[in-house]
């Protein structure tokens, strides 16, 4: 539902790109005039200028009017139609004679131009008006009581608010919330200067006869207007409230108010508390960061309910780095919840005292706590304890000793590369080595060199995962990639749809400081291109430790090597593929197979000649997938195809080299594909791979030339078992015909 | 009026609060204080306020929400509060959804409503929020929530003055890969961030119409209540392009290229690097015509640059963070953030729920706002995050508009020995209205 709605808001913007655009593009103009232009916009608000002259003069003057301004935009303010604009005029000028102005009218205009006058009368507070506000403040017209409630209020001084506190009394209930606003406002302005006149204000509002939120108002401002003994009596009385209205706003206000005696009056409170009185307690002593909320809270997250429990332990970190301990203890509750919300708010706690806490866990002789200190500190992300993970590195338990070389993994600095392959290399057990590779392998890819610049994309081709449409999409990836973006997604709103209602996919190939790569992502999906090269040092020491390893740790290494697709990485896994231990030359073989550059390409076809069954499949199928990642010709892509289809027996094999015959469309590859027409256990793909070239071929330049030649084949494929296929075929088959007359 | 209720009384509402762990954010039915008569079970009654395209995205958010019975909209367009009327009836099964034309009326009525949802054009969001939070309501307003600094004040202050929530619609600041964007920076992963790229809109410009729309006849008041359409602004003649969105580049009732997407992505951007609670000091003027390139500058030293093209992104409101470490980004329509590196996305899901978690926030904006209705504690785009990075939104503007550099002194909250630029911080509203 969510993601409609979202999709639908997308579209919306797209749409009202448009739209906005078509609407609003014409007609901007300067905003502010030179100041030259002052005299012109006088003299239209004089002359019988139209009326919407007029109003662009007021609004003009309010940017640049001096004090001369003043009086023809006073003269305005009777006026039904342009007042509101006079006062636009006036209002920002900060000059005495627009107050004057405003005081003056205030006895002589009359309606809705009055409401407009006492309004910026307010705005401006000028205090000379209290009196002449008073009076208004009984008329008849409602709109001219609100306005000068109001504005009394903004001018808030104590004459004000006896003002507005007299006129309360007497005013009719439609009229009272005018009133009420006055009254606040003038207590906030009083409440620094004249706390006391401000208090007597808001104890009137706070009453119980007084709507909810105005009540509210009067609590904050009552506590906020006190101070000492008298604020910490009045807090308790509210705190201990059975009425939820007038607890639930003092509790708001503490986030107003410092200091240890609040902190202390929540606490007091919150034991005996109803429970929804708890949980707005707990929240408002976790905003507070005073440890000396620290044994009221721990106590309800101790035991009780449940709901209390979790909204004590989440308050906890926020009260005090003191809380560690406490917390560690929870992490272990019988209650799952109640472990996880303490696990979550222990990694959300910063500071010296919590990572101390973490460190003793972490020397703790239970397997489980030093297992979770280990999950805290990646968490945490507590940088500077490669000592005490190190130590963790050597503890008798493996599943410590594998956590913890992962940790160190996570957030070693690249001057700690040595120590990880060092730990790899000590490594006893398969988790404890596969955690070191991993460690080694996330370090590579943290530390690489950066750059979009570095990228070249080759080639990137949007569009259906089988059949149906793609498009060439290589320069708008390319402008992604030069715009700094190593990450692109596959998507419509992206690329456009090259087929519709067709999961689709991206290919990219691309190169990388010249080491030539290739992704493909599904629709949706985003592919991250490996713009990145791994430091040379590492890849030294990654040799440089595979020559003297043996054994899992020596196959870890080349899994690493293999991954940063380096050329010395390379000859390091050739070398490995002659290894006298087995397990370390088969994973090499494989490793060797499933390279990632092309550079591999002349080891594979060698491997491929090999006489044991494993070894001559695992290079076909490299072989296979590394020809077209070549920098080369068709030609030459073509002759090792040739090349090594004499190997290919197995019918999955067979399909592979189809496929990539498919992007290669000349003559030739379809002289290779052709053959496997025959065959019932490839027709299809051959079909697919001869169609596909054939449709190629048949718009390149030598079509004519190549059309005879096109005819046999595409009889074959028109028997394929896909109707799709078969019906593409047929087509082809009559143009191909077509051209060969 | 018959209610839709929920089935829920307090006590099963805090035993599954309790039970959902992935948003262990307490709540408390009883918190809504709608004059301490509410019975704990009841929903949060939400009325709207102005809903046309945008509101609805955010009615259809809010309606399937369990503890939401949304009753009645008010609107001075009939076609608009009768389509709303529709959607919200049919949600329901019922012909309950009440209509209004005129906000005071339907505010002074319903003192059945706990909370509105404000979304009409910018002209209206900060006064009818205003109008809602003095009657008791606590407000979700859609962005840009102020035309002017006067305005997010007079927002800020009454949102303080009645205890009221406040939520405005920035809903990247609940959004995964958003959210990712901002705890990167604030984990340190991206080292020391120097600057920080906000897009803003790729249409209009910063300097806006001033002219009127030629006159056309006047709808029946019971269609269209023109003089309710404008409100606060000035006067001018009726035409209907402007009550069908042509109103937006408007000087009267837009906040111009830079606020219709900034107000987004300011926020982001000043969430991120702390300052969400402060606004730029320091802003410099650039000769173009939507402030594509402006650089402003804050007191930490941090530069937000703002962005019209599609450089940095391929989607809408986006935002880049660059430290000195390296550097995130993010725009609708990404299924993850980009990266510097491809390592940073590792931590993903952990980052996420981690702030999840330490926040208590849920990751759905309307949600949050809900959930705050209910414990009463800030929203994560609440009244000062809003004022702040609009403020920010109204500077850069005034830049603009001068065509000269400014400086702005948040704590002052004015422009620095700088009167001319001082009269650009309020407008004097049409009366009746008034913040």
């Amino acid at each position: 539902m969510r993601n409609t709605v979202m999709s639908k808001n997308k579209v919306m913007v797209l749409l009202a790109a448009v739209v906005m655009a078509s609407l609003v593009l014409p007609c901007r103009a300067q905003t502010v005039p030179a100041a030259s232009e002052m005299g012109r916009l006088i003299g239209v608000l004089k002359s019988d200028a139209t009326y919407e002259a007029k109003v662009t003069a007021c609004r003009q003057l309010s940017f640049i009017g001096s004090e001369r301004a003043v009086a023809p935009l006073a003269a305005l303010l009777g006026d039904e139609k342009l007042s509101h604009m006079a006062r636009y005029g006036l209002e920002p000028m900060p000059y005495g004679a627009v107050d004057d102005a405003f005081l003056a009218a205030l006895g002589q205009v009359k309606g809705k131009p009055l409401v407009g006058v006492i309004t910026s009368i307010g705005v401006r507070g000028d205090v000379r008006a209290i009196a002449p506000l008073g009076k208004l403040l009984t008329a008849t017209d409602a709109d001219i009581v609100e306005a000068a409630a109001r504005s009394l209020g903004s001018i808030g001084t104590a004459d004000a608010g006896n003002v507005l506190q007299a006129g309360l009394a007497t005013a009719p209930a439609a009229r009272q919330w005018a009133f009420y606003e006055g009254m606040l406002r003038c207590g906030e302005k009083l409440t620094a200067g004249q706390p006391a006149a401000a208090a007597a204000i808001y104890d009137v509002l706070r009453a119980s006869d007084k709507p909810h939120h105005v009540r509210a108002g009067g609590v904050r401002g009552a506590l906020l207007a006190r101070q000492g003994r008298e604020r910490g009596q009045l807090l308790g009385e509210y705190l201990r409230s059975n009425d939820y209205i007038v607890f639930a706003a003092a509790v708001q206000t503490t986030q107003e108010l410092a200091g240890p005696r609040v902190t202390a009056a929540l606490a007091a409170a919150l034991a005996d508390a109803p429970v929804d009185h708890q949980l707005l307690i707990l929240q408002a002593m976790a905003e507070r960061n005073d440890a000396a909320a620290l044994e009221a809270v721990y106590g309800l997250a101790k035991s009780g309910q449940k709901a209390v429990r979790l909204a004590a332990i989440k308050a906890l970190p926020d009260i005090a780095q003191a809380t560690g301990p406490v917390l560690v203890d929870l992490m272990f509750d019988a209650d799952g919840e109640i472990a996880k919300a303490a696990q979550d708010s222990f990694a959300a706690m910063s500071g010296p005292q919590a990572d101390a806490v973490v460190l003793d866990m972490l020397g703790s002789s239970e397997t489980a706590r030093q297992l979770r200190a280990l999950d805290l500190m990646g968490r945490r992300r507590m940088s500077g304890m490669t000592d005490a993970l190190l130590k963790a590195s050597r503890d008798n338990d493996e599943a410590v000793r594998s956590a913890s070389i992962a940790l160190l993994g996570d957030m070693a600095e690249a001057g700690q590369f040595p120590m990880l392959v060092d730990l790899l290399l000590k490594a006893s057990g398969r988790s404890e080595i596969r955690a070191a590779e991993r460690a080694i392998s996330s370090t590579c890819t943290r530390e690489a060199r950066l750059g979009g610049g570095n990228i070249v994309i080759h080639k990137a081709v949007y569009g259906a995962v089988g059949e149906g449409g793609r498009a060439n999409v290589t320069k708008q990836v390319a402008q992604m990639v030069e715009s700094g973006s190593a990450s692109i997604t596959a998507s419509n709103a992206g690329f456009g749809d090259p087929a519709q209602g067709v999961v689709k996919q991206l290919q990219i190939e691309y190169s990388v400081e010249g080491v030539r790569q290739s992704v493909t992502v599904r629709e949706n999906d985003t592919a991250t291109l490996a713009a990145s090269v791994v430091p040379a040092a590492f890849i030294d020491q990654l040799c440089a430790a595979a020559a003297k390893a043996s054994g899992e740790q020596k196959a870890a290494l080349l899994r690493v090597l293999r991954t940063t697709g380096s050329p010395r990485g390379l000859a390091a896994v050739v070398a490995a593929t002659k290894d006298a231990d087995r397990t370390v030359a088969d994973e090499a073989v494989s490793l060797l197979c499933g390279w990632p550059t092309a550079e591999a390409l002349g080891e594979v076809l060698k491997l491929a000649e090999a006489t044991d069954t494993k070894t001559q499949i695992l290079a076909v199928r490299g072989a296979i997938r590394l020809i077209p990642l070549q920098a080369a010709s068709d030609a030459k892509k073509l002759a090792g195809f040739a090349a090594i289809a004499p190997r290919v027996q197995r019918v999955e094999e067979k399909r592979l080299l189809l496929g990539a015959l498919g992007q290669v469309a000349t003559a030739e590859s379809l002289a290779i594909a052709a053959p496997y027409l025959d065959d019932a256990g490839t027709r299809n793909e051959a079909s697919l791979a001869v169609v596909t070239i054939a449709e190629a071929l048949l718009k390149g330049p030598d079509a004519a030339k190549q059309a005879a030649g096109l005819i046999a084949p595409l009889e074959k494929a028109g028997r394929a078992n896909n109707a799709d296929l078969a019906k593409r075929a047929g087509d082809l088959l009559a143009e191909a015909k077509k051209q060969a007359r | 009026m018959q209610k839709k209720r929920s089935g829920l009384t307090r006590r099963t509402f805090l035993r599954g609060t309790a039970a959902a762990v992935a948003a262990p954010m307490i709540v408390s039915a009883s918190a809504l204080g709608r004059d301490g008569r509410v019975p704990a079970s009841e929903r949060i009654i939400v009325g709207g306020i102005g809903i046309g395209n945008r509101g609805s995205h955010d009615l259809r958010w809010m309606l399937p929400e369990a503890d939401v019975q949304f009753v009645a909209t008010c609107d001075p367009q009939k076609a608009r509060r009768e389509a709303v009327k529709k959607l919200v009836d049919t949600n329901y099964g019922n012909t309950d959804c009440k209509v209004y034309s005129d906000t005071r009326q339907f505010l002074a009525e319903r003192t059945d409503i706990d909370a509105v949802l404000v979304t009409t054009g910018d002209r209206w969001h900060a006064l009818a929020s205003i109008m809602a939070m003095r009657a008791g309501k606590d407000v979700f307003s859609e962005k840009p929530s102020a035309m002017t600094l006067a305005e997010g004040q007079g927002v800020v202050e009454t949102a303080r003055r009645y205890g009221r929530i406040y939520q405005t619609g920035v809903q990247r600041l609940s959004e995964g890969n958003f959210i990712f964007c901002n705890e990167m920076v604030k984990l340190g992963r991206l080292g020391k961030v120097h600057t920080v790229r906000a897009h803003i809109a790729p249409w209009d410009a910063a300097e806006m119409r001033h002219d009127w729309l030629p006159e056309q006849p006047l709808p029946p008041k019971d269609q269209v209540d023109w003089d309710a359409w404008l409100g606060p602004c000035p006067w001018r003649p009726y035409n209907a392009a402007y009550c069908s969105g042509g109103w937006r580049g408007h000087y009267d009732f837009h906040t111009s290229c830079i606020g219709e997407w900034g107000a987004h992505t300011f926020a982001q951007c000043q969430e991120a690097i702390g300052q969400e609670r402060s606004s730029a000091v320091e802003y410099g003027y650039v000769a173009n015509e939507s402030g594509d390139g402006m650089k402003t500058r804050f007191s930490n030293g941090v530069i937000m640059t703002l962005e019209r093209g599609n450089k940095w992104w391929r989607g809408s409101c986006g935002v880049r963070y660059e430290g000195d470490e390296g550097w995130v980004a993010a725009a609708d329509g990404y299924s993850q953030p980009d990266v510097s590196s491809p390592a940073m996305l590792a931590d993903f899901r952990k980052i996420v729920s981690d702030y999840l978690a330490r926040t208590g926030r849920a990751p759905s904006h309307m949600r949050n706002w809900l959930d705050c209705i209910k414990s009463r504690r800030p929203a994560v785009a609440d009244e000062v995050l809003m004022h702040r990075t609009m403020t920010t939104v109204h500077a850069a503007n005034v830049c603009m508009w001068l065509k000269r550099d400014l400086k702005f002194d948040p704590a002052k909250e004015e422009f620095v020995n700088d009167a001319e630029a001082n009269r650009f911080c309020s407008r004097a509203m049409r009366e009746p209205w008034t913040i």
